[in-house]
């Protein structure tokens, strides 16, 4: 056996190795990051990304302050997640994005599990948002939300159980409460009666 | 002068005569050679004693040090995380009001 064999089942060795380590990430349900996002980020003057596997949202509870409303809030909503990740770019003009990229991230993530709750394109601002939801047995396992504004494109996918009524605690976390006004995502039943609209029956276009 | 070197020789003599050791001398140097191979032998052990001692109180402080590192370390990869959890969730918050801010929006758009 000479060296160069030996290099290149030890390049083969590394490549399967990559190979589960991918296959691993991918089971934990999060996705990786789209091409695309290296781009935006390369063109956006402020990035946020957030990604929490279940791992780390388990340990992050830890540290939450059960005395703070909103945290022990957010524990709670936390608690039976799979993951999260949040990608927010901020640009300091106009234009640093294109439709294209909004269609290829959309693209990305949308998956056949995954239903369109709402979608709406704002022509003259070029604005856009898309909600999606997982919904597993009638149960909400999943979300995703894309929103481009002009000068900022937000990414949130949260896959795992959501409970409106969990996130309604949480007023002072930005409105997460909204979430639970959205329509197609289930609440839990109230006085006997579902309160839940069913997913697409507000899906507004205005294209 | 012949007798001076008599009574030299006598008291030679008499110097140089066997005699029987004390009783007992024999136990007593046995007894005092054991004495001082313990000695040795117990400074040795105490020598090996202050060492091992040494050592168990720098591993303990040495791992007291390292439990410390280690606890501010895991509070401070805690923090971190728990500062991602909220930010992650103040962003979905303000993605989820500018989606209904949109629907709402939309809705009186259409209203009208």
């Amino acid at each position: 056996m000479n060296a160069k064999t030996i290099a290149l089942r030890l390049g083969a060795l590394a490549l399967i190795a990559a190979g589960f380590a991918l296959i691993a990430r991918a089971q934990d349900g999060l996705p990786l990051p789209s091409p695309v996002e290296k781009e935006l980020a390369a063109r956006a003057t402020d990035v946020t990304e957030v990604t929490l596997d279940k791992n780390m949202l388990g340990f992050a509870a830890k540290f939450l302050n059960d005395k703070d409303e909103d945290e022990a809030g957010a524990r709670k909503l936390i608690s039976g997640l799979q993951g999260i990740y949040v990608r927010e770019y901020e640009f300091d003009k106009e234009g640093q994005y294109s439709m294209d990229d909004v269609a290829k991230l959309r693209a990305y993530f949308e998956t056949p599990e995954w239903s369109p709750i709402v979608h709406e394109h704002e022509r003259k601002s070029g604005e856009t948002t898309d909600v999606l939801i997982k919904l597993v047995n009638g149960e909400t396992r999943g979300m995703f939300v894309l929103a481009a504004e002009p000068k900022e494109l937000t990414i949130v996918l949260i896959l795992g159980p959501i409970h409106p009524e969990d996130l309604s605690k949480l007023g002072g976390l930005g409105g997460l409460g909204a979430l639970g006004n959205l329509p197609g995502v289930h609440q839990a039943p109230q006085d006997g009666k579902d309160k839940t609209g069913k997913p697409g029956d507000k899906k507004g276009d205005d294209e | 002068m012949h007798d001076y070197e008599d009574q030299f020789e006598q008291d030679l003599q008499q110097a140089l005569e066997r005699r029987p050791a004390p009783p007992g001398l024999k136990a007593k140097i046995m007894a005092a050679r054991w004495q001082r191979r313990k000695d040795a032998r117990h400074s040795h052990s105490l020598l090996w004693m202050r060492l091992a001692a040494s050592l168990l109180i720098a591993a303990l402080i040495g791992g007291g040090v390292r439990w410390d590192y280690e606890r501010i370390q895991q509070r401070r990869r805690g923090e971190e995380a728990r500062q991602q959890v909220l930010t992650a969730l103040r962003i979905t918050g303000h993605a989820l009001n500018l989606v209904q801010e949109r629907l709402a929006a939309h809705n009186s758009g259409n209203g009208d």
